[in-house]
C-alpha cells in the first residue's frame, strides 16, 4: 500500500541500474533529502548543532568504516586513529596557509596513506588477528599523538581549528556548518550507493564471501583489500577534519582514543554491515539514544516525584541503551538496517501479501 | 561441428605435486586440443581436483609445467591465469551468497571491467557505459542458460542444480578460452544432468570454448566427451576415446576392484 511496485518495470539496461529502483524509494529520499535542507529553518539551532550535525558527521565516517568492515569484510578496531590522521593533518595544513578545500583533501589523503598500512596487515592475517594488529595500531597512534608536542601539543593539550573556509567564504553560522556537514554526508551516502552497482562494490563483497572464488574470477584480493582500506580510511580522514572543524572546534588526542574505534564499529554492526540506511539508523542509537534515554529518565523521575541520585541517574541511560543493542541483535543479526528492509519488504506488496513470490 | 586444430590450447607436461609425504599427482601429461571437450575421470582421491588446481594455480606443480596456447603459465596466480583466459567451476559450489544471481554472473565479467574508486564514485559519466556493455553479454548468457526467471534472487536460497548453472554461467560470461567443470553434475537427476550436458555442448559449439570436464557419471563422459584421461592414485591409468577408456581393464579396477581384490 505505501510502496507500490505495479506498474514499475524497467525497459532498459540503464533504468534498471538506478540507484532506487523502486520510485517510492527515490521519493522518500528525495524528500528526506529536502527536509534536511530546510532543517536550519525549522529547527533550533542548539538541537540542529548538538544533535543533528554530529549524527550527519558521524554517519559519513561510519559509512567508511562500514565500506571496509562490511563490503571488504575486514574487522577494523583502530578506526578513529585514522580519522585522527585525517583531522590533525588538515589543521596542520590550513594552519600553514593551504585552503581548507585543499587541506581537507590533504587530509584525507594523509589517513589514506597511513590507513593503507593497516591493509598491509590486512594481507597477511584475518578474522581476530587483523582486529587485534589494527587495534595495536590504534594504540601507537594514540602513543604518537600524545608524546608528540609538534602533531598535539602534548598530551593534555588541544589544537585549536582554524575558521572553517570554503570556497572563499568563512563559515562561522550554526547553519553554515550545518550544511558543511549535510553536504559530506550525501556525498559519501552517494558514493556508497554507486558502490552497490558497480564493479568496486562486487568485487569486495566477493573478496569478503569467498576469496579462492574471487580469485579464479581474476579478482586480486590483494589489490582490492588495499583499495578498500585507502577509501574508506579517506573518509574517515574528511570526517574527523570536518569533525573538528565544524563541532569539537578543538583536536584533542582523547577524542580520537581507543573506545572511539570500538564506538564506530557498534555503530556499524548495530546499524547493519553493508547496509547504507543501516549506518543512519546505528549512529542515531549509539550516538543520541543516551541522551533521550537521559531525558526521559529525568522527566519520569520529577513526574513521579522520585528522588533519584545523580550517581544512578548516570548510569540508567547506559545500562538502557546497552540492553537496546543486545535486544536489537538479538532480534536480527543484521542489524537495524535489516529490520528496515524486513519492514519495507513487507509493505511492498501490503495488502497483497499473496502477490509476493 | 568444431574443427579441432592441431595447436593445443592446454598442454600439461610430467606435473607433480605433492602435500607433505602425500604425492597426490605425478607424471601426468594431458593435452587438450581447441574446441574439444576433455573429460577427466577417476575415483575419489585420484589426484583430479588437484590436477586442475595445479593448472588454475591454486596449488602450483611442484615439477612440470603447464603451457595455455603455447603459453607457460606454471605456478601463475588464480587472479592471473583468469585473466589469461582460464575459467573454472567448483566442485563444492563457490557462489557469492548475500548477492543476487545477476550480481554472481557480472562477477564472471570481472577481468573485462575496471572497477575502481574513481569510476564509482562518478558513476554516470564513469562506470555506467561499462555497466550496461556488460550486462548486456551477461543477459546474453542468462537467455542461453535459461535463468532469466531467477535474475533477481538471491543465490542462498537455489536448488542445487540452479546453482551449478548459475555457476556455470559465471564462468561462461568470462568467455574464457578453457573452461574446467569440477563434478558440475553431481547430486543432479538424470534430467538436469541432460540439460546440463546440452548446456556444455552448446557453449563448445557456439562459443568455441575448450572443456576439462571432471565427472563420475560416465554415461555423460561417454556421451558428451571427444577424449578421456583416467587417473588413479595420482598416476595416469589409461586415456584415449572414452569408449575404449571405460573398457580398460585397469580403469575397471580402479573404480570397481580386481579379481583379486
Amino acid at each position: 500500500m505505501f510502496y507500490r511496485l505495479s506498474g514499475v518495470y524497467h525497459s532498459s539496461l540503464i533504468s534498471d541500474s538506478r540507484m532506487f529502483k523502486v520510485p517510492a524509494d527515490r521519493n522518500l529520499a528525495v524528500f528526506l533529502l529536502l527536509i534536511g535542507l530546510a532543517a536550519p529553518f525549522i529547527l533550533p539551532s542548539l538541537y540542529l548543532n548538538s544533535y543533528i550535525l554530529p549524527w550527519l558527521i558521524w554517519t559519513a565516517a561510519a559509512l567508511g568504516l562500514n565500506l571496509v568492515t562490511g563490503w571488504a569484510g575486514q574487522l577494523h578496531l583502530g578506526y578513529a586513529a585514522v580519522m585522527a590522521v585525517g583531522a590533525y593533518s588538515a589543521i596542520h595544513t590550513v594552519r600553514l596557509g593551504v585552503p581548507w578545500e585543499i587541506a581537507l583533501i590533504i587530509g584525507g589523503l594523509a589517513a589514506s596513506v597511513i590507513g593503507s598500512l593497516f591493509a598491509f596487515a590486512a594481507l597477511r592475517v584475518k578474522g581476530l588477528y587483523l582486529a587485534l594488529t589494527t587495534l595495536a595500531m590504534q594504540f601507537v597512534m594514540d602513543w604518537v599523538l600524545t608524546h608528540s608536542p609538534t602533531i598535539s601539543g602534548g598530551s593534555h593539550a588541544s589544537l585549536q581549528a582554524p575558521t572553517l573556509a570554503l570556497l572563499g567564504q568563512q563559515i562561522t553560522s550554526d547553519a553554515g556548518y550545518y550544511y558543511v556537514a549535510l553536504g559530506w554526508c550525501v556525498l559519501v551516502t552517494i558514493f556508497m550507493l554507486n558502490l552497490k552497482r558497480t564493479g568496486l562494490g562486487r568485487a569486495l563483497v566477493a573478496v569478503r564471501e569467498k576469496d579462492f572464488a574471487a580469485a579464479i574470477l581474476g579478482v586480486n584480493s590483494f589489490y582490492y583489500k588495499i583499495l578498500a582500506f585507502a577509501a574508506s580510511s579517506f573518509i574517515a580522514g574528511v570526517s574527523g577534519a570536518l569533525l573538528v572543524a565544524t563541532f569539537y572546534f578543538l583536536a584533542a588526542p582523547e577524542q580520537f582514543s581507543v573506545n572511539v574505534s570500538i564506538q564506530v564499529l557498534a555503530m556499524v554492526i548495530v546499524g547493519g554491515l553493508g547496509s547504507i540506511i543501516g549506518s543512519y539508523f546505528g549512529v542515531a542509537l549509539i550516538l543520541l539514544v543516551p541522551g533521550l534515554v537521559n531525558g526521559l529518565v529525568v522527566t519520569a523521575s520529577e513526574e513521579l516525584g522520585m528522588q533519584v541520585n545523580v550517581e544512578t541517574l548516570a548510569h540508567i541511560p547506559n545500562a538502557v541503551y546497552g540492553a537496546l543493542i543486545v535486544i536489537i541483535l538479538m532480534i536480527e543479526p543484521l542489524g537495524l538496517g535489516k529490520l528496515y528492509g524486513n519492514i519495507r519488504d513487507y509493505l511492498m506488496t501490503w495488502p497483497f501479501d499473496q502477490l509476493r513470490k | 561441428m568444431t574443427t579441432l586444430s592441431n595447436k593445443p590450447i592446454l598442454e600439461c607436461t610430467g606435473i607433480e605435486r605433492r602435500f607433505g609425504g602425500i604425492v597426490a599427482v605425478t607424471g601426468v601429461d594431458l593435452v587438450i586440443q581447441r574446441g574439444e571437450i576433455f573429460g577427466l575421470v577417476g575415483p575419489n582421491g585420484s589426484g583430479k581436483t588437484t590436477l586442475t588446481n595445479a593448472i588454475t594455480g591454486f596449488y602450483p606443480p611442484n615439477e612440470g609445467t603447464v603451457r595455455l596456447a603455447g603459453k607457460n603459465i606454471t605456478g601463475t596466480a588464480p587472479h592471473k591465469v583468469a585473466k589469461l583466459g582460464v575459467a573454472r567451476t567448483f566442485q563444492n559450489l563457490a557462489l557469492f551468497n548475500g548477492m543476487s544471481v545477476l550480481d554472481n554472473i557480472l562477477l564472471g565479467r570481472h577481468i573485462h571491467m575496471h572497477p575502481g574508486v574513481f569510476r564509482t564514485a562518478f558513476y554516470w559519466w564513469a562506470a555506467r557505459p561499462e555497466e550496461v556493455e556488460n550486462r548486456k553479454i551477461v543477459e546474453e548468457v542468462i537467455e542461453f542458460l535459461q535463468l532469466e526467471s531467477i535474475r533477481y534472487e538471491l543465490v542462498d536460497g537455489l536448488p542445487i542444480g540452479l546453482k551449478k548453472r548459475v555457476e556455470l554461467a559465471r564462468a561462461l560470461v568470462a568467455e574464457p578460452q578453457m573452461l574446467i567443470l569440477d563434478e558440475p553434475m553431481a547430486g543432479m537427476n538424470q534430467e538436469e544432468k541432460g540439460y546440463m550436458s546440452r548446456f556444455i555442448l552448446d557453449a563448445r559449439d557456439e562459443r568455441g570454448v575448450s572443456v576439462l570436464l571432471i565427472e563420475h557419471h560416465m554415461d555423460v563422459i561417454i556421451g558428451i566427451c571427444d577424449r578421456v584421461l583416467a587417473l588413479n592414485y595420482g598416476e595416469m591409468i589409461a586415456s584415449g576415446i572414452p569408449k575404449d577408456v571405460v573398457k580398460d581393464p585397469r580403469v575397471i579396477e580402479a573404480y570397481i576392484g580386481g579379481s583379486h581384490g
